[in-house]
């Protein structure tokens, strides 16, 4: 469902935000702590923090639906991509290793941009990482503007 | 709950904020947001320009979730929220139309604030830190309640408008910290403003102007409503689109006293009896260096110097309607004129613009006054010119409001000493002001 082009931007270090809701509809929000794309399956392998994120992390349970969104700090180019949740369980060493490079190269890049380490605490965490199977069903258009919240299709998607 | 209310430095904007919300079929959406605004210590008010399936969700269920981020610490807070109304008019949509108006260059043009949407706070929560980088370093703030007692003690001590203005901006650096301020006026007749004092650029800059509605000078005179950017390094652009704004980079004879890379800004409007008679205007090279407690102070000070700037404007009116000066100002005997050099003087009448020796001086009203005084000069030899004089001459168009004409004598005064060329101008004693050349002077009066 993902063309190369769209694999290859939320693969890049771009910032990344996810959200669950609970039984009754309130939204949970979290940062994402890194993701690959499986190339066989399409399916996401998300990464993120229980300790950092408990709320959204603990309403990320097969089957629940989930919204993830990506952005490129330099431009605002942005994509959000919706699915359903395959699997959810403690991230193995090699998806340990992804998230926690992802958090290090993000922490060099704010730094350098003169975001301090305080102000990074509470964003980026490599703890209690959670990988999250996710079945890709829609991509949307984020980047701020008119054209925000548009329908992609699989081609456009790049 | 945690009060909204220590929450204040999360709602500057300094980072984007997160909204999610949920469809009918239970699917989240979630999206960066420019900015939360704070309302009251149970409402915040969301302007959501671009993203539509957040409105469709929310006019469906009324819930969003958002998690704003403190400027300053980066501590993060998550608020449940229910939508409650949208308004079009009033206080809050004026706060956030004009934050959506220094960011619209940046934005093209496609922003435009249509309503804002307020919102019933339900909770509020902290997130934590769970792996914290480093131990958060608390934050000292100042009280400055103190400060405010003594400037503006300082400032009820001055006599007239010129030491006023110069002891305001002093106070400010010395007192506060605020080392890069200015006042500027309204200029009376293109609906812009005009520098009049300032404090800590390496040029005065007496006579710079900014345009009507542009950057935050001209959009905090022209709404009345206090302008304040905490951080500016949100990127390059932004500074470019904001430094544009605050009339920096227009064509303008005098460039405006400005910092290169600020980091802060803020405009206040200075209003006396509901007219608005100047801004105060002052800038940093550090984030946060006006919060929303500076912001509050400042509104004190900006109170205080528009009464007074306006009071004693009128004073000096007053003043001069009682009889206190001296009779009108005698002309020098014939043939006083020295015969120094050539001062080459060019008016032109379109707009009040006059050079002198092929430089610029100054335009408008205060154009006008000088042209009238050499004129006087060099057909009498007259030095001496009384306010009571000027305001009676019709040929002057001045503009109708008293204390115009005070500052504008305060403006050509220090632009000419700023310039410090061959024409000078004195104040000799109450009301009264003498002019000095160092030749004589040669006026061409230029019609388009």
């Amino acid at each position: 469902m993902l063309g190369q082009e769209l694999v290859d931007f939320i693969e890049s270090p771009v910032m990344i935000l996810f959200a669950t809701r609970d039984e009754a509809g309130r939204p949970m929000i979290g940062r994402g702590s890194g993701v690959c794309v499986d190339r066989q399956s399409g399916h996401l392998h998300f990464l993120a923090s229980r300790s950092q994120w408990p709320d959204a992390v603990s309403e990320a349970l097969p089957g629940r639906p989930i919204a993830t969104t990506y952005v490129r700090a330099t431009d605002y180019k942005a994509c959000q991509i919706k699915g359903r949740i395959v699997a959810a369980g403690a991230a193995d060493e090699a998806h340990r290793a992804r998230g926690e490079a992802y958090v290090a190269e993000q922490l060099a890049r704010m730094i350098a941009l003169g975001v301090t380490r305080m102000q990074l605490s509470s964003t980026l965490s490599d703890q209690e990482l959670v990988c999250l199977t996710i079945e890709p069903q829609a991509i949307f258009e984020q980047t701020p503007g008119p054209g925000a919240g548009r329908r992609l299709t699989p081609e456009a998607a790049a | 709950m945690i009060p909204l209310e220590s929450l204040r430095d999360s709602f500057e904007g300094v980072i984007p904020s997160i909204i999610a919300t949920t469809d009918a079929d239970g699917m989240p959406n979630i999206s960066y947001l420019s900015h939360v605004h704070y309302v009251d210590e149970a409402h915040v008010a969301l302007s959501d320009q671009f993203f539509s399936k957040t409105a469709t969700n929310v006019a469906r269920n009324g819930l969003a979730t958002v998690m704003v981020v403190d400027g300053y610490s980066g501590q993060q807070h998550v608020l449940d929220l229910a939508f409650e109304r949208s308004e079009t008019e009033g206080e809050t949509f004026e706060r956030m139309a004009i934050h959506l108006a220094i960011l619209e260059s940046r934005m093209s043009g496609i922003m435009k604030l249509r309503a804002v949407d307020i919102y019933r706070v339900e909770d509020c929560r902290a997130v934590p830190a769970a792996n914290p980088l480093v131990a958060p370093e608390p934050l000292f703030l100042p009280d400055l309640m103190g400060k405010v007692a003594r400037l503006t003690a300082r400032m009820s001590d001055c006599g007239d408008p010129e030491t006023l203005l110069d002891a305001t901006l002093e106070g400010l650096g010395e007192l506060f910290g605020y080392r890069h301020s200015m006042v500027l006026v309204p200029d009376g007749e293109r609906g812009g403003l005009t520098t009049i004092a300032s404090r800590g650029y390496d040029q005065f800059g007496f006579g710079a102007e900014v345009p009507a509605g542009r950057g935050i000078i001209g959009l905090a005179a022209e709404r009345r409503r206090n302008v304040r950017i905490t951080d500016l390094s949100r990127g390059r652009r932004y500074i470019e689109a904001v430094r544009a704004m605050a009339g920096v980079e227009d064509a303008t004879p005098i460039p405006l006293p400005a910092l290169d890379k600020p980091l802060s800004q803020i405009a206040l409007p200075l209003v006396a009896r509901g007219r608005l008679v100047g801004v105060l205007f002052s800038e940093s090279t550090e984030r946060f260096t006006f919060r929303h407690r500076d912001e509050e102070a400042l509104i004190v000070i900006a109170a205080h110097l528009g009464t007074a700037l306006s009071f004693l404007s009128e004073e000096r009116e007053r003043g001069e309607a009682n009889g206190r000066e001296k009779a009108d100002a005698p002309a020098d005997p014939a043939g006083s004129v020295p015969a120094g050099r050539r001062i080459a003087v060019r008016f032109y009448p379109r707009d009040g613009s006059l050079f002198v020796d092929d430089d610029y001086l100054i335009r408008g009203v205060p154009g006008r006054l000088l042209l009238h005084f050499l004129e006087d000069y060099a057909r009498t030899g007259k030095r001496d010119f009384l306010n009571r004089e000027i305001r009676r001459d019709r040929r002057l168009q001045l503009p109708d409001f008293k204390d115009n004409l005070e500052t504008r004598l305060i403006l050509l005064r220090r632009r000419l000493e700023e310039k410090a060329g061959p024409i000078t101008l004195e104040r000799a004693d109450r009301g009264r002001l003498r002019l000095t050349l160092a030749g004589r002077p040669e006026i061409e009066v230029v019609e388009e």
